[in-house]
């Protein structure tokens, strides 16, 4: 299961297809948005980036996953217009 | 004509002639390429307003010469000196077609056949491979430095150490289509594959709607990519989504133009300002953590306040920090830098041409206009001191007459200060009349096959317009005199032991009240013997007159009319016209021309004119009951002459003047005035002038003041009549004749 809530922490783990959007997309609507972590991430469908991209969470921790932590966290930094 | 035709013709003008300047510069330097940008951005602009009008065969020509340029600015094909030519060609043809716009407001029936003609003569100067290709490259290739110059410091210096190795690097923009998820495309999967991926910008195509009405299946993302890989590979991974890839091998020119556009300061205090703003937005731990980056971020601020014009002042800048600081909270210096950045955003585009934007371009004719109206004034004006003593002397108000006399001080002054300032107006720069030579000097020496380095100092020297105008004439044919026959060939040249690229200096700056202008050569300068003989030879002397000339005389020989020291009648000069008209030109103008030569040393030809002559100093007399003007700067001096001192020298009258015998001429007599009646022990008023610099005494009735007057040209009928440069309107409102004395001698 590559998205697992725990308590205020969404976290997506491994490959994360692009089934999930959906799911993602409730969770970070939700009037309590819950914090991102990516640690474990190896892939993210484009699908799922362009949610966070709209959705901007709060809080993310970067993947380890090199390209994504490079490439994709530009976009979700929250400074960025 | 339409307003935007009138812009058009003349900014088109501008830039075919920027583009001449830097396509002879190219020549000279090869790669250099500021120059080749402004070349293209030029041509790259007349090809675009052209598009506005019905012009298509010199929107056709004009792109044929971008096609080329272009593969000139992407490395591909060098810049020969046949390419100039052909380029230089395509501009005339576009400055012929500009012309026939602003007298026509169309192109004459032939252009087609004449773009045909040269877009294919363009064509085969393509490199092979190239035509179609090329255009749409060209045109993506420009899409794509917009967003390069994006790429931060380390990536563009990675990016260009990479190309600087030799490998090949591309950039791709992909923008996937809306619905590719549904087909199970994943773009940020196939973007991993890409091996050496340099740059990856991921980006929001539309601006993200609230999350609530996010469709998370619908693709609204774009990426830009810089990879180092083969275009071919790229394309081969792109292979399923190819139209929605642009995949553009990237040159290292490509990175440079990219550069340029971020280099500029502005840019530069942008990325900074940019920064600071990151700094603020980061989320904080606690309150001590956002007051230690605010502190940074203000120290920042002040040291760039420092350093450069910024739009804010540091009070701004103190009241935002102490905001920030007592709330704990940086929105208040957010939105000032945001202001600021606002503020810095215009100069990116272009800051040249925005101040240009702000330069009024003027009809020639409302300044003209404007000058007579102040020239009418000046003259009004003068009428004040007549008022001024009628209401003394007939109506014997003194108070009146004083009152009069102080307005009239106002009104000179200010009449004066506007004159000057009008000056100014009409004041350009000789550059206006240089600039041509560059091009002339580098067909001519093609042409004549001979080397010629041209140098031009002092173009910023400003004049008159009238000077610069009228000085075109006369410097082209000493330029092509000096080329044709000052400069040797290169051979002849080395054998003299001289280096074979010969050195032509042009040459312009200010004396007093005069613009001198020079034309050197370092060419076989004139042989005064030869000289000698060739004016014997055609007649204008004989041998014994000739024998008595100094060598600087002789050299001065070639100012006769009808003395032309070529051999053979050639293409370019020699048509025993050319230094006579030079002469006569210069001395219309009330310059002068003196020409310096030292044999296997070069020639120097030195003009120098007025600054302006839109105001004359005149000297006023009387003649044969008439009021007469003579330019001032021919008079010597004024002698009284008792009339026993005339000799006749057979019909002649002569007088003689510190032992030099100057001949004596009625002024009356030479313009058909009726004699007054003299009386015989009267002594003569002399007026003593230096007519080509030989004295001669002019016997007048009465001499009145000098004045300064503006002198207006006699035109229509009146042209026509010798002896009179023009006419001055008085204060009194009566008209003076003004005397062309070398005319009227």
């Amino acid at each position: 299961m590559p998205l697992r809530l725990d308590g205020e922490t969404l976290y997506l783990e491994a490959e994360c297809g692009v089934e999930e959007a959906l799911a993602l997309l409730e969770h970070l609507a939700a009037p309590q948005p819950p914090a991102i972590d990516l640690r474990t991430c190896t892939h993210l469908h484009t699908a799922l980036v362009q949610v966070l991209a709209a959705c901007r969470p709060r809080d993310v921790t970067p993947p380890d996953d090199v390209f994504l932590a490079r490439w994709l966290m530009p976009l979700l930094d929250p400074s960025m217009p | 004509m339409n307003s935007l035709l009138a812009c058009f013709v003349p900014e088109s003008r501008d830039l075919l002639q920027a583009a001449t300047t830097s396509l002879l510069r190219l020549e000279k330097d090869g790669r250099d390429e500021a120059l080749i940008n402004e070349v293209f951005r030029a041509v790259h602009t007349i090809k675009g307003s052209s598009g506005l009008f019905d012009a298509a065969p010199l929107t056709r020509l004009v792109h044929g010469a971008e096609d080329l340029l272009g593969e000139v600015r992407a490395g591909r094909l060098t810049l020969s000196s046949d390419l100039v030519d052909h380029l230089l060609d395509a501009l005339d043809q576009v400055s012929t077609w500009i012309d026939a716009l602003e007298q026509q407001e169309c192109l004459p029936g032939d252009a087609a056949a004449a773009t045909q003609e040269k877009v294919t003569a363009l064509r085969a100067m393509m490199p092979a491979g190239g035509d179609g290709a090329v255009a749409a490259r060209g045109s993506a290739g420009e899409a794509h430095a917009d967003w390069l110059s994006l790429l931060d410091e380390t990536e563009r210096r990675a990016v260009s150490q990479r190309l600087a190795d030799g490998e090949p690097v591309v950039a791709i923009r992909y923008t996937p289509d809306e619905s590719c998820f549904y087909r199970g495309e994943d773009p940020l999967h196939l973007l991993r594959q890409l091996p050496d991926l340099l740059a990856l910008r991921i980006a929001p195509r539309m601006p993200w709607p609230a999350a609530g009405e996010l469709d998370p299946y619908r693709c609204n993302l774009a990426f830009h990519v810089v990879a180092v890989t083969p275009q071919a590979a790229a394309a081969h991974l792109f292979r399923y989504v190819a139209e929605q890839a642009e995949i553009v091998q990237l040159s290292p020119d490509a990175l440079a133009t990219a550069d340029t556009a971020d280099d500029s300061p502005a840019a530069l205090l942008c990325g900074l300002l940019t920064e600071q703003r990151r700094v603020l937005a980061l989320p904080a731990q606690n309150a001590d953590e956002m007051h230690q980056r605010i502190a940074t971020v203000a120290g920042t601020l002040a040291n760039l306040l420092q350093g450069s014009a910024l739009p804010f002042r540091q009070g701004d800048v103190d009241a935002a920090v102490s905001d920030a600081l007592d709330s704990g909270r940086p929105e208040v210096l957010l939105t000032l830098l945001d202001h600021v950045q606002r503020g810095l955003a215009p100069p990116r585009a272009e800051p040249a041409r925005r101040a240009a934007a702000r330069v009024l371009k003027v009809d020639q004719d409302r300044v003209d206009r404007l000058m007579n109206l102040i020239g009418e004034l000046v003259v009004s004006k003068n009428a004040l001191p007549f008022l001024a003593r009628r209401a003394e002397e007939v109506h014997g108000n003194r108070e009146m007459s004083r009152e009069i006399k102080e307005q009239y001080a106002v009104i000179d002054r200010l009449a004066q200060e506007m004159q000057g300032a009008i000056m100014q107006v009409r004041m350009i720069p000789v550059s206006d009349v240089f600039e041509r030579f560059p091009r002339l000097v580098r067909d001519l020496a093609r042409q004549l096959d001979k080397r010629i380095e041209l140098a031009i100092t002092g173009e910023d020297t400003a004049a008159d317009k009238t000077m610069i105008e009228a000085l075109g004439d006369p410097l082209l044919h000493i330029v092509r005199n000096a080329i044709d026959h000052g400069v040797e060939p290169a051979a002849q040249r080395e054998a003299a032991g001289k280096p074979g690229c010969a050195t032509l200096r042009l040459s312009a700056c200010q004396e007093g009240d005069q613009v001198v202008i020079e034309v050197a050569d370092d060419g076989r300068g004139m042989d005064p013997a030869r000289l000698r003989r060739l004016a014997v030879e055609k007649g204008l002397l004989d041998a014994a007159q000739a024998g008595r000339l100094s060598d600087q005389e002789a050299v001065n020989l070639i100012f006769r009319a009808g003395f032309s020291t070529a051999a053979v009648i050639s293409d370019l000069s020699g048509r025993g016209v050319g230094m006579d008209v030079v002469r006569t030109t210069v001395d219309r103008l009330g310059g002068g021309v003196t020409v310096t030569s030292a044999v296997g040393q070069g020639t120097r030809v030195r003009l120098s004119l007025p600054l302006s002559m839109a105001i004359t100093r005149v000297m006023m007399v009387e003649a044969g009951g008439c009021l007469l003007g003579i330019p001032m700067d021919l008079i010597a001096e004024t002698v009284r002459l008792d009339p026993r001192r005339v000799r006749a020298i057979k019909q002649a009258e002569t007088f003689v003047l510190r032992d030099e015998v100057v001949p004596l001429r009625r002024l009356a007599d030479l313009l058909g005035l009726p004699l007054p009646p003299a009386d015989p022990d009267a002594h003569h008023a002399v007026l003593v002038a230096r007519v080509g610099n030989a004295p001669v005494g002019l016997v007048v009735d009465r001499f009145r003041e000098g004045m300064d007057v503006i002198l207006k040209p006699l035109d229509g009928v009146l042209a026509e009549l010798r002896g009179y440069t023009g006419t001055a309107l008085l204060g009194d409102g009566s008209v003076l004749l003004v005397l062309d004395l070398k005319e009227l001698l």
